[in-house]
């Protein structure tokens, strides 16, 4: 059971790095690796079928406020 | 121990071999799907990396794509076998959709990768094993270091064309 | 086996590792976006949490709650484009 605490280092070792980036687009590949991480997290700790369905949510959901974020940054840097 | 730490190792490799030959087969280094992938794109490339690669990343940040299909079909086997596999794809599907995604790479990766890991839990690997090389894959892609990571995917996109 | 009863001390420092990363860097951050790519970090960090005690209708209620509040914080800090 080394696979849970692997993660969850992983995931503090993304949050730190997502942290002391400065560039916002260099940011969010962070971000993704945490959210990768964190919806593993979900899984191994609770072994139910709806913890996939709840990990598949929190991916998706994060996913899409990534999008958002990015999609607004590329907005705000075109229209200056 | 640390027979578990080499099935994790393996199991990294499968995951990025997969994941890496289904986003490149889909043309994913092409363009960018949405704006914020561009944008990422670009500043990667000022960061020192090569632009087909940053895009790449960028697709792989904005939407679910066959990493993210690749995790959710480990953990759908992990917790109801191939049929929970196959639910992770529908799953990825309905993000791809959600994220204004028309590609097919989520949902692809996601079935292959139901099976690979099917396979390899009857030759004595666990499913946890592929939740953590997948964690551990897409930190190699994009955690570690931004501009190697993106030159190696467009040396390999070139390839490909 | 792990599993309703919780979690152990070491993951509990883990994760409160990760919320309290995301809480500091909410404070520091000076640009707006960094600001919201913070707040994600805190919730990523009280999600286990959540999945630890059980109440995973809850924890996907959430998920699906915090970005459509990050985009509505998005869609207002578009309207002034000189704010922190």
């Amino acid at each position: 059971m080394i696979a849970i605490y692997l993660v969850a280092a992983l995931a503090v070792f993304a949050a730190i790095r997502a942290t002391v980036e400065k560039n916002t687009g260099r940011k969010l590949p962070y971000v993704n690796v945490m959210n990768f991480a964190i919806a593993g997290t979900i899984v191994l700790l609770l072994d139910h079928p709806l913890a996939l369905v709840a990990a598949a949510a929190y991916f998706v959901g994060s996913t899409l406020e990534a999008n958002a974020i990015a999609s607004t940054y590329a907005g705000g840097e075109r229209r200056g | 121990m640390l027979g578990e730490l080499l099935h994790i190792l393996a199991a990294a490799i499968v995951s990025w071999i997969l994941f890496v030959t289904v986003d490149i087969f889909f043309r994913l280094p092409e363009a960018g799907g949405v704006s914020g992938a561009s944008a990422i794109a670009r500043d990667i490339e000022a960061g020192g990396g090569a632009l087909a690669g940053g895009t790449m990343m960028g697709n792989i940040v904005c939407s679910p794509d066959a990493s993210a299909g690749t995790l959710l079909a480990a953990c759908g086997v992990y917790v109801a076998g191939i049929p929970g596999g196959l639910v992770a794809a529908a799953l990825v599907f309905i993000g791809n959709r959600i994220c204004h995604d028309p590609g097919y790479a989520g949902t692809t990766g996601a079935v292959l990768a139901t099976f690979v890991v099917y396979g390899f839990t009857l030759v004595g690997f666990a499913a946890t094993d592929f939740i953590a090389g997948m964690v551990i894959a897409i930190l190699t892609i994009q955690g570690l270091s931004h501009a190697h990571a993106s030159r190696l995917l467009a040396r390999l996109w070139r390839v490909r064309q | 086996m792990r599993g309703v009863s919780g979690v152990d001390d070491l993951l509990v420092l883990l994760f409160a590792a990760v919320a309290l990363i995301g809480a500091v860097s909410a404070h520091l951050q000076r640009d707006r976006f960094g600001k919201l790519i913070a707040v994600g970090i805190v919730f990523g960090g009280i999600a286990p949490f959540i999945a630890a005690r059980g109440y995973l209708d809850v924890l996907i209620a959430v998920s699906l709650i915090v970005p459509v509040t990050t985009i509505i914080i998005l869609l207002i800090c578009r309207r002034d484009t000189h704010d922190a």
